[in-house]
């Protein structure tokens, strides 16, 4: 490089550094929401569209002049989906960046963690993914920590009322990657399901781990005892490599496609990555279906619109609308506390109901949670779609759930 | 348990075992002659699979062949960028101890990685198997997939192909030559570097392949590539590092013990390989085809 290049670039930079002090000073006025998410590796996958998600939330909130007059500004951060990490950056968040509020994290590790450091420092978090039942029982509880994601529980209810209903299913299996989101969501399908259909005998388990790239042996070793159903919860890249494993080998066929999957498979984003390698016929779940036939909502449409053109994506993501949704509630909450104080936030936000483009949501002033539910539905082929996409999503109540 | 669901187990393994061992071959191969660990091959291997998205994405899924030319072009492409960082950088790792090795290719790893998002994205990706080997037949009541079939008969063929190039040709004398003694070689006015480059390229080729080979039945993501890189490592222990034959009979070993053990003790799919790895070292820490080293 010449000399002359390097004064260039020289300048350049103190220019750019001369530009952005103004800049730094009005960024004091912003109302800041720290938001650690796994960027780069695997997890990623989820981590971008739900960051993606929450940006779309903070300009649309920006462009209507933010809350109180102030404008939101978010601070995503790469927790490379590692606790340690998510937890070094809330503290940094908090401490150097100053952020007023906490949202962000994706797995059950992370988020569980987080809210320990959320409670030290008395400010509000809002986690949009995780779905730990242990983030808001009632030992780690307490006045700061919110939920807006589903949880294991809700997850696992609703998978067995579904599979109440095939009347034809006798012996089930169950296959779900082998830690606390498995476990758990396992756990809560079959204890549901006794109760729903005491005849349903459960006589097969697979734990594959998570990541598990080869599911071939699990497959076969579950199709030798001849289950007539199965629940699963493998999700993502895992999914698609067990899909397109199981698929040749006959397994959804044996079943009769009576496979009800609690991963949020039924996203577009699965659909649209396995496209005609999808096992057709299947039922699963998702935060938002984004290709809605039948009666959408209004609010739906206009957010998946906006969420293309912000994503420059043709299909969009089931994901982002969690990530949408967490920085719509903290802007209620902070718009009904008239503050930012994290204890009136905090107070404000329970037993508050704010909209989101999927439906109206409820914090319960006891669990702090949403007590999401989510749509589910067979997933078919459609002329219209290269891939597959649920038919009638159907939003599963929590509360009808259970009754 | 019935000997049709017996059967099915066993094919699951060999399918594992196969393409275990295409990866790991290349591993071995490097370590036998170059003498580096290179924890960059598993790299190699997504690279492979992403290419082999990319050419499809390029010619379009509708042109017959299309599969058989994504991976091709896989190959070669990681077969390239293998000769330029071998003549780059890997050059300079030669003779120096593992530890540095280990870090300098874990460092690949890194920026390999990072450079695969940057450059395909972090959304899942996937190609359909080729149409030619999209049916499936029926053996002892259990259903082999006609791709299955497909890997386990080119698996051998590759090991075959490499062991008669090794041993039954000019060149793999001189390959063989230079594990032994590189210096010598040199001196007896022989190309050793290039040499290097080509068995380089060569290996990454083999994972290259495999990369591209697995997208028909697995998801292509980010960590594809560390993921493969632990069990291939444990392949070539468990074969004996750098020995040609052990590697293929340790990914076999590898792929049954797997199957069988999520057949045996369905809540710890994990455990049996580790069991059969820590048995081995203990009893033959040269793994079983290795030799003592001195």
């Amino acid at each position: 490089m010449g000399l002359q290049h390097c004064l260039g670039l020289g300048l350049g930079l103190a220019a750019a550094l001369a530009a952005s002090a103004p800049l730094a000073a009005r960024a004091e006025d912003t109302i800041k929401i720290g938001f650690p998410m796994p960027l780069s590796g695997p997890a990623a996958v989820y981590g971008v569209p739900v960051t993606k998600g929450a940006e779309l939330a903070v300009q649309e909130i920006n462009a209507k002049g933010g809350v109180l007059g102030r404008k939101l500004q978010l601070l995503p951060r790469d927790s490379k989906a590692n606790a340690d990490e998510a937890v070094r950056l809330a503290r940094e968040l908090i401490i150097k960046d100053n952020a007023d509020f906490l949202s962000g994290t994706l797995t059950s590790a992370e988020a569980p963690a987080v809210s320990t450091i959320a409670k030290e420092n008395k400010v509000v978090f809002i986690a949009p993914v995780a779905k730990t039942v242990k983030l808001t029982a009632p030992e780690n509880l307490h006045p700061y920590i919110f939920r807006v994601a589903s949880n294991t529980e809700i997850e696992g209810q609703a998978a067995a009322a579904l599979v109440a209903k095939w009347t034809d299913v006798k012996k089930m299996g169950t296959i779900a990657p082998d830690y606390a989101y498995g476990r758990d969501a396992v756990a809560a399908f079959t204890a549901h399901l006794k109760k729903l259909r005491p005849d349903i005998e459960i006589i097969d388990q697979q734990w594959p781990k998570l990541g598990e790239p080869d599911f071939t042996a699990f497959i076969s070793a579950q199709m030798g005892k001849k289950p007539d159903a199965v629940f699963c919860d493998v999700f993502g890249g895992d999914f698609i490599s067990l899909a397109k494993q199981a698929g040749p080998l006959g397994y959804f066929k044996a079943i009769n496609n009576h496979l009800i999957d609690g991963g949020e498979v039924g996203t577009v984003d699965a659909a649209v990555a396995l496209g005609g390698d999808y096992p057709f016929g299947i039922t699963s779940d998702a935060y938002d279906p984004v290709i809605w036939k039948g009666d959408e909502p209004a609010a739906h449409k206009e957010f998946i619109e906006h969420l293309k053109a912000y994503m420059k994506s043709d299909t969009g993501s089931g994901w982002a609308v969690q990530g949408y949704t967490a920085i719509v509630a903290l802007a209620e909450g902070i718009k009904k506390a008239g503050s930012t104080d994290s204890d009136k936030v905090a107070a404000a936000l329970l037993g508050m109901s704010f909209d989101t483009p999927v439906g109206k949501r409820t914090f319960d002033a006891k669990t702090h949670e949403t007590e999401a539910g989510e749509f589910w539905g067979e997933m078919v082929k459609d002329p219209a779609y290269p891939f597959a996409i649920m038919k009638n999503p159907q939003y599963l109540d929590p509360t009808v759930a259970t009754n | 348990m019935t000997a049709s669901s017996l059967f099915g187990q066993f094919m699951g393994g060999l399918t594992a075992a196969m393409f275990l061992f295409l990866i790991a071959s290349g591993l071995s191969l490097i370590f036998g002659v170059l003498r580096v660990l290179n924890f960059a091959h598993g790299s190699f291997y997504m690279l492979g699979a992403y290419m082999a998205w990319q050419v499809v994405r390029w010619v379009t899924a509708t042109m017959p062949g299309h599969f058989w030319l994504a991976a091709l072009g896989a190959a070669l492409g990681v077969a390239i960028l293998g000769g330029v960082i071998e003549r780059l950088l890997f050059r300079y790792l030669y003779g120096r101890e593992e530890l540095y090795q280990l870090l300098f290719t874990y460092a690949l790893v890194l920026i390999l990685g990072d450079a695969a998002k940057y450059t395909w994205g972090t959304e899942q990706l996937s190609v359909s198997r080729p149409s030619i080997l999209n049916g499936s037949f029926e053996v002892f009541g259990t259903i082999v997939p006609d791709y299955n079939l497909f890997i386990i008969v080119i698996g051998p063929l590759i090991a075959l192909g490499v062991w008669t190039m090794l041993t039954r040709t000019g060149l793999g004398r001189m390959v063989r030559a230079a594990a032994l003694d590189r210096e010598m070689l040199d001196a007896l006015g022989a190309n050793v570097g290039w040499l290097y480059t080509g068995m380089f390229m060569l290996s990454a080729a083999l994972a290259g392949l495999a990369g591209a080979l697995v997208t028909p039945i697995q998801g292509i993501v980010p960590g594809m590539d560390v993921e493969i890189i632990v069990q291939a490592f444990i392949v070539v222990v468990i074969g004996g590092l750098g020995s040609f034959w052990g590697t293929f009979w340790g990914s076999m070993l590898y792929g049954q013990v797997l199957s069988f053990g999520i057949l045996i003790f369905p809540g710890f799919s994990l455990f049996s390989v580790f069991a059969l790895m820590a048995v081995i070292l203990i009893l033959r820490p040269w793994g079983l085809f290795g030799r003592p080293i001195r």
